[in-house]
C-alpha cells in the first residue's frame, strides 16, 4: 500500500475527526487513522456487556462549540443531545440537595438549606453568565504567543487585554478570582451551605489531579456557566446512543466532505525527512505520505513515540517530558437490573434522570483528594454519576439500566501496588461508597466494567490516564499548552501538527481545537 | 478632647511595624512632619526583639528579613542591620545540606549529595536572577489602576514588558510558567535531592495557608528575587534593625508615640477628620496612614456607614487567615544538632526542617482541617550565635517559626492548647537536636491568636493577609484599591496588606509614602 494524501490525521477521536471534516470541506484530501475498531476516541459508545451499551469514558456533553454543530451539520448525520436536568447530592444525614435547571425551583431547593444562599444563587448566576461571556471568545482563538514579535499575536493578547480593561470593576474583580482562587475559597465568598459548595466545587477539579482547594480550580465553575446547547446558557446533555454518537456524527459529515476513515490501524512512526513529516508508517509495516500530519494523540505519543526526541530540539524535548499528565480518575459503568434507591429520597423519581454527585462536603472532597496526593486512590472517593437509560431507553435492555460513574482520586502512579493488583478493590471501593447513599445497589448489578486510569491509558493511548491529555492546570493552559511556544498547533516538524486536547483550549467534547487546527493547517498551506 | 495646635493638620500613621517607619521616614524627608501612633510599648511590630525570660531576647515574631528594597536601604542606612544569610537542612538520617550567598559555594557541597543537582543549582540561581531582575520594576511601584491606565502605567508597564522581552526565552517561558505552578513542581523540575527539593519548596510556603502542591506556591520565590536577592535566602533580622528604622525616622524629624492605641478614625462628609485614642484623646489630621491590615483599617477603624457595602464585602472576602506560631526559647547552652557533629557556624543561619515535599504537605493538611501539624515545619534561628547579648553568658535564644498552626481550631482553643502546640515544636526539635530538652531554661508560645491580640495582625497572619495569586500586585488587597488610598479621602494604607506584600521589603511603606506625597502635594 502506497498511497499519497493531503492530510494524514493521527487518531479518530473526536477532534481529530473535526479537524479532518474541516480540511476536507476545505477540498483536502484527508485519511484518519484509528488504532482501535471504534471510532471516537474517549466520546465513544460501545456494548461492553450485551444489550448494555455505554458512554465508555466521557459521558456528558456541554462544551461543543455550536459553530461546529452548525457547520457540520452534525443533527443531520445523526447527533441528537437529550436534556440531562440536575445534579442530586444525597447526604449521609439522610438529607439531600437536588439542584435543577428550572431556576425557580432550584432556588426553593436552596432556601430549604439557606435562605441567603438562595438570594445569592441568583446574584452568582448572573455573575457566572458575564464571566463566561468574557472567556467564551478567548477558547475559539489560537494563543498568541507572548514572547514572539509577531504581530497578530501582540494584537491578539492586546485585545485581552483591552477587553478586559472594558469590563466593570466588579466583572473584573470576579475574572480575576476565578482564574487565581481555589474553587472552595470562591464559592465560600457566595454561599454558606457546605453540602451546596461541596457539589458546585465538583466540577473544577473533574480530570485534574488538584483539590477543591487548590487556587486555579475556580474558573472550571464557569464551564458550567457555559455549556451551549441550542443556544442556551448552562445545560449539559446526554447524547441519543451514546456519547459516540457525537462521533459517529462528525465522522459521517468528515465522509461526506470526502474523507477517507479507517480504524484498527496503530501507528508506529511519523515519518519525517529533512525535519519534514512526509507521512505515517503504520505498525504493520505500511506506509501513507502525506503532504500534512496532524496528531490528535496526546504530546508524549506524538513526540517521543512517533517522532522520536533525536527530530526535536532539545528544549522542545524537555518540555514535553515535563507536561504533565497525572491521569487522577477512573470510571465504573454498571449494567443494572433495576434502579438504586436513595436513602435520602426513595423512589424512581425524576432525581435519577440527572447527574447524581457524591460530594456531600468540601472537607468529604478535599480528603479525596489527600489520598491521591500520596499515591493511594481515595477510600472514599467523589463520584459523579448519570443513568443515560432513563433518557435514552435504546441503550439497555427494557427494564434494565446502565449506569456510568465517574471516580475521582485515583492516581495513575500508585505508592503500593500495581492497577492490575488493585482494580477489583477500586471498584470494590465505588460501590460500598455508593451503597452507602443506595444500598440496594449492590443487589441489582449484573456486570460490571472498572477502568482505572491505567487501563483508560491502555484502552484510549491517553498517556498516565489523563482524560484531557494532560493536566488543565494554569501553568499548562492557553500560550503554555502543551509546551511554552509551540501553543498554536505547530510543531518543531515542519507540517506536523498537533490537534488534540493537549492544545489550547484543553479537554472536553469541545472541538474547539480540532477547528482551531484546522484553520491553522490551512493558513499555512504551501505548495 | 481638642487636638493641640501644632498637631492639627499632620500626617498621622497608625502602627510603628516596618512599614510604618519607612513610610513615615519619606514623609517626613518630603516635609510632612508625620506623627506615628504605636499601640504597644515598642515600635518595630512584628521585627521588635523581646524580652522572653530576664536577660533573654528574641525576635518576637518575624526572624528573618529582607532583601529589602535597595533604595531603602541607601535611604535608611540599613546596610549594617540585616545579616548574611544561609541555610543548613537536615533530614532524619543525620544528611545536611546548606545553601549559602556564594552559589559556587553551594554547589561544591551540593556536589557531596547530588552532581546534577550542584550543575542545575548554578542554572537555577542564574536563571532566578535573571526572572528577579526583570521582575524588579514590579516591586519598586504601585500597581496600575486597572480602571484607567494612565499614561505613566503604560510606561511602566511598557518598560517591564520590555525587560520581559529582554529575558531569553528560556527564562521569559519559566517566568510564564511558575507564577501560577505549586512549588513542589517547580522543586522537582531542577532537582532531584529530596532535601534540596523541600528546602526550596519551603520558600514558597512561608507564611501562607497553601502547602507545597498548592497553585502559585512558586510565587514566594519570584518575589524573592523580584527585591534583587537570592530565590531562596532571607537575611536574619538583627536585634537592632528597629532601633536602627528608629532613628532614621526621628533623625528625619518623625514623631513616634508608644502606647497610643487608636480605635476609631472619624470621618466627616467623606474625608478623614480625627484619629480617636483609647485613652479618648482625639487627634485631629487630615491624612491618616494605616499600617495595620486592611480587616481592622475598613472593618473596625472606621465607622461601616462610611464606606459602600460592596466594598465592605471584598473587605471581609480578602483572606487573612494565619497559619504560623512561633515558640521562642530561652537555652541554658547551645543546641547540638546531630548532623552538624559539633559545626557552630551553621547555627548562624537558618536551620530548615521538613525534610521532604510530603513532610511539608502533611503538615500543612492538619491545617485545612483545623488542626495544628503533629510534625510541623519548622525555621529556625539561633540569633545569639551572631549577638550574644541577646542572653546571659554562655545561654541561648533560639527562634523557632512554627507552620501549621491554624488561627482557626476545629477543636479547643488557643489558649487551652498554648502547651501542646509548645510540646510538640520541642518533641520535632528533639528528633534533631537531643539535648535541647535539658536546655530549656523557658519558653515563650505565641499562637496566631496571640498574633492576633497582642501584635494587631487580624485573623494571625505575618503577612497580613494571604500571598494568593488573587491578592497580589494590583489585587492587593482589593483590585481597583491597590494604590494605597481608599474609598475615604485622606485614608492611605502603607502595610503588608498592600503591593509588594509582607516579609521585611520596605516595599509597601516605600511604595505608599511616594504615591501619598503626590496625593497629599495635589490636595494642597
Amino acid at each position: 500500500m502506497n498511497s499519497t494524501y493531503d492530510v494524514v490525521v493521527i487518531g479518530g477521536g473526536h477532534n481529530g475527526l473535526v479537524n479532518a471534516a474541516y480540511l476536507a470541506r476545505a477540498g483536502k484530501r484527508v485519511l484518519v487513522c484509528e488504532r482501535r475498531h471504534v471510532l471516537g476516541g474517549a466520546a465513544v459508545t460501545e456494548e461492553v456487556f450485551p444489550g448494555f451499551k455505554f458512554s465508555v469514558a466521557s459521558y456528558v456533553v456541554s462544551l461543543l462549540r455550536p459553530e461546529i454543530i452548525r457547520e457540520l451539520d452534525l443533527p443531520r448525520h445523526g447527533m441528537e443531545i437529550l436534556p440531562l436536568d440536575g445534579t442530586f447530592t444525597p447526604m449521609p444525614n439522610g438529607d439531600y440537595l437536588w439542584r435543577v435547571n428550572d431556576h425557580a425551583k432550584t432556588r426553593l431547593e436552596i432556601a430549604r438549606h439557606s435562605k441567603l444562599d438562595a438570594e445569592a444563587y441568583d446574584e452568582y448566576g448572573k455573575a457566572m453568565v458575564e464571566m463566561g461571556r468574557f472567556v467564551k471568545p478567548i477558547l475559539s482563538m489560537t494563543a498568541p504567543d507572548p514572547t514572539s514579535l509577531a504581530v497578530k499575536g501582540l494584537r491578539d493578547l492586546l485585545s485581552i487585554a483591552r477587553r478586559f480593561q472594558k469590563l466593570p470593576i466588579e466583572d473584573k474583580y470576579n475574572q480575576l478570582q476565578l482564574m487565581m482562587m481555589s474553587a472552595a475559597d470562591f464559592l465560600d465568598q457566595w454561599f454558606e451551605t457546605d453540602v451546596l459548595k461541596a457539589t458546585m466545587s465538583a466540577s473544577g477539579i473533574i480530570g485534574t489531579f488538584l483539590g477543591v482547594r487548590s487556587p486555579g480550580t475556580a474558573y472550571v465553575l464557569l464551564h458550567h456557566y457555559m455549556g451551549e446547547i441550542d443556544g442556551a446558557f448552562r445545560s449539559w446533555g446526554l447524547v441519543r446512543g451514546g456519547t459516540g454518537a457525537i462521533s459517529n456524527a462528525i465522522a459521517n459529515a468528515a465522509r461526506e466532505a470526502g474523507t477517507e476513515i479507517r480504524t484498527e490501524v496503530p501507528i508506529a512512526k511519523i515519518i519525517v525527512e529533512n525535519e519534514q513529516a512526509r507521512g505515517v508508517a503504520f505498525e504493520n509495516g505500511d506506509e501513507v505520505r502525506a503532504h500534512v500530519v496532524a496528531s490528535s494523540v496526546d504530546p508524549r505519543l506524538t513526540f517521543m513515540k512517533m517522532v522520536g526526541s533525536e527530530h526535536l530540539p532539545s528544549d522542545f524535548v524537555e518540555g514535553v517530558r515535563r507536561y504533565k499528565f497525572r491521569g487522577s480518575s477512573g470510571k465504573v459503568n454498571l449494567a443494572l437490573d433495576g434502579l438504586p434507591n436513595f436513602k435520602s429520597l426513595p423512589g424512581e423519581g425524576p432525581h435519577l434522570r440527572g447527574a447524581i454527585s457524591i460530594s456531600p462536603s468540601v472537607e468529604y472532597m478535599e480528603r479525596a483528594y489527600d489520598d491521591a496526593k500520596y499515591g493511594r486512590y481515595s477510600r472514599r472517593p467523589y463520584i459523579d454519576i448519570v443513568i443515560p437509560s432513563l433518557t435514552d431507553p435504546s441503550v439497555a435492555p427494557p427494564g434494565k439500566h446502565v449506569m456510568s460513574c465517574f471516580v475521582q482520586y485515583a492516581p495513575y502512579h500508585l505508592k503500593e501496588g500495581t492497577w492490575d493488583e488493585k482494580r477489583d478493590e477500586f471498584g470494590d471501593t465505588v460501590i460500598n461508597t455508593l451503597s452507602d447513599h443506595a444500598p440496594n445497589l449492590r443487589n441489582i448489578i449484573l456486570h460490571r466494567q472498572v477502568l482505572t486510569p491505567l487501563d483508560i491509558e491502555r484502552k484510549f493511548g491517553l498517556s498516565e490516564g489523563n482524560i484531557f491529555q494532560g493536566e488543565l492546570s494554569l501553568e499548562q493552559l492557553f500560550f503554555l499548552r502543551p509546551v511554552p511556544g509551540w501553543a498554536q498547533y505547530r510543531t518543531p516538524i515542519r507540517n506536523l501538527y498537533i490537534c488534540g486536547s493537549a492544545t489550547h483550549p484543553g479537554g472536553g467534547i469541545m472541538g474547539a481545537l480540532g477547528r482551531n487546527a484546522a484553520q491553522k493547517i490551512l493558513s499555512e498551506w504551501k505548495r | 478632647m481638642t487636638a493641640t495646635a501644632n498637631e492639627a493638620g499632620r500626617v498621622v500613621i497608625i502602627g510603628g511595624g516596618h512599614n510604618g517607619l519607612i513610610a513615615a521616614f519619606y514623609l517626613a524627608k518630603a516635609g510632612f512632619a508625620p506623627l506615628v501612633l504605636e499601640r504597644r510599648n515598642v515600635a518595630g511590630g512584628t521585627i521588635a526583639t523581646e524580652e522572653i525570660h530576664p536577660g533573654f531576647r528574641c525576635p518576637a515574631l518575624l526572624h528573618v528579613a529582607g532583601p529589602l528594597l535597595p533604595d531603602v536601604v541607601k535611604d535608611l542606612q540599613l546596610a549594617s542591620v540585616i545579616g548574611h544569610s544561609r541555610i543548613v537542612s537536615f533530614d532524619p538520617n543525620e544528611h545536611a545540606l546548606r545553601i549559602y550567598e556564594d552559589p559556587q559555594r553551594t554547589a561544591s557541597e551540593l556536589a557531596m549529595l547530588s552532581t546534577h543537582d550542584a550543575q542545575r543549582y548554578l542554572q537555577f540561581h542564574a536563571c532566578f536572577k535573571n526572572i528577579g531582575a526583570a521582575l524588579a520594576p514590579l516591586v519598586s511601584v504601585a500597581p496600575p489602576d486597572v480602571d484607567n491606565l494612565n499614561i505613566h502605567d503604560y510606561l511602566h508597564l511598557g518598560k517591564v514588558g520590555l525587560k520581559f522581552r529582554g529575558l531569553d526565552r528560556k527564562d521569559a517561558y519559566r517566568l510564564l510558567r511558575y507564577g501560577a505552578m505549586p512549588v513542589a513542581d517547580l522543586a522537582s523540575e531542577w532537582f532531584e535531592n529530596e532535601l534540596l527539593r523541600a528546602t526550596v519548596a519551603a520558600r514558597g510556603i512561608f507564611g501562607s495557608f497553601a502547602g507545597p502542591w498548592s497553585p502559585g506556591t512558586s510565587n514566594g520565590l519570584l518575589l524573592q528575587a523580584a527585591f534583587g536577592g537570592d530565590a531562596l535566602l532571607m537575611g536574619a533580622t538583627m536585634d537592632s534593625l528597629p532601633a536602627t528604622l528608629v532613628k532614621a525616622a526621628s533623625a528625619a524629624g518623625v514623631q513616634i508615640r508608644t502606647n497610643a492605641n487608636v480605635t476609631r478614625i472619624h470621618v466627616k462628609n467623606g474625608e478623614v477628620a480625627s484619629v480617636v485614642l483609647e485613652t479618648g484623646d482625639e487627634i485631629a489630621t487630615t491624612a491618616v496612614i494605616s499600617n495595620v491590615d486592611p480587616h481592622q483599617t475598613f472593618l473596625q477603624l472606621v465607622d461601616a456607614t462610611h464606606l459602600d457595602p460592596g466594598f465592605l464585602t471584598k473587605v471581609r472576602a480578602y483572606r487573612s487567615i494565619g497559619t504560623v506560631a512561633k515558640v521562642n526559647l530561652a537555652l541554658s547552652g547551645l543546641p547540638a544538632f546531630s548532623p552538624l557533629r559539633g559545626g557552630h557556624e551553621d547555627l548562624a543561619g537558618r536551620i530548615h526542617i521538613g525534610p521532604d515535599i510530603d513532610y511539608l504537605e502533611r503538615a500543612f493538611d492538619a491545617a485545612k482541617y483545623g488542626d495544628f501539624s503533629t510534625q510541623p515545619y519548622l525555621d529556625i534561628t539561633v540569633p545569639s550565635v551572631k549577638d550574644p547579648s541577646l542572653a546571659p553568658s554562655g545561654c541561648h535564644v533560639m527562634s523557632v517559626h512554627v507552620q501549621y498552626a491554624p488561627y482557626r481550631l476545629k477543636s479547643g482553643d488557643w489558649n487551652a492548647r498554648r502547651n501542646e502546640l509548645g510540646d510538640t515544636v520541642v518533641k520535632t526539635l528533639a528528633l534533631y537536636a537531643p539535648n535541647i530538652r535539658d536546655l530549656i531554661v523557658d519558653r515563650q508560645i505565641i499562637t496566631p491568636l496571640d498574633m492576633e491580640q497582642q501584635y494587631g495582625l487580624t485573623g494571625g497572619h505575618i503577612f497580613q493577609g494571604e500571598h494568593a495569586m488573587d491578592q497580589l500586585f494590583a489585587s492587593r488587597p482589593i483590585l481597583g484599591w491597590a494604590r494605597y488610598r481608599s474609598p475615604i479621602k485622606g485614608l492611605y494604607l502603607c502595610g503588608a496588606g498592600t503591593h509588594p506584600g509582607g516579609g521585611i521589603t520596605g516595599g509597601p511603606g516605600a511604595n505608599a509614602s511616594r504615591e501619598i506625597i503626590k496625593h497629599l502635594r495635589s490636595r494642597r
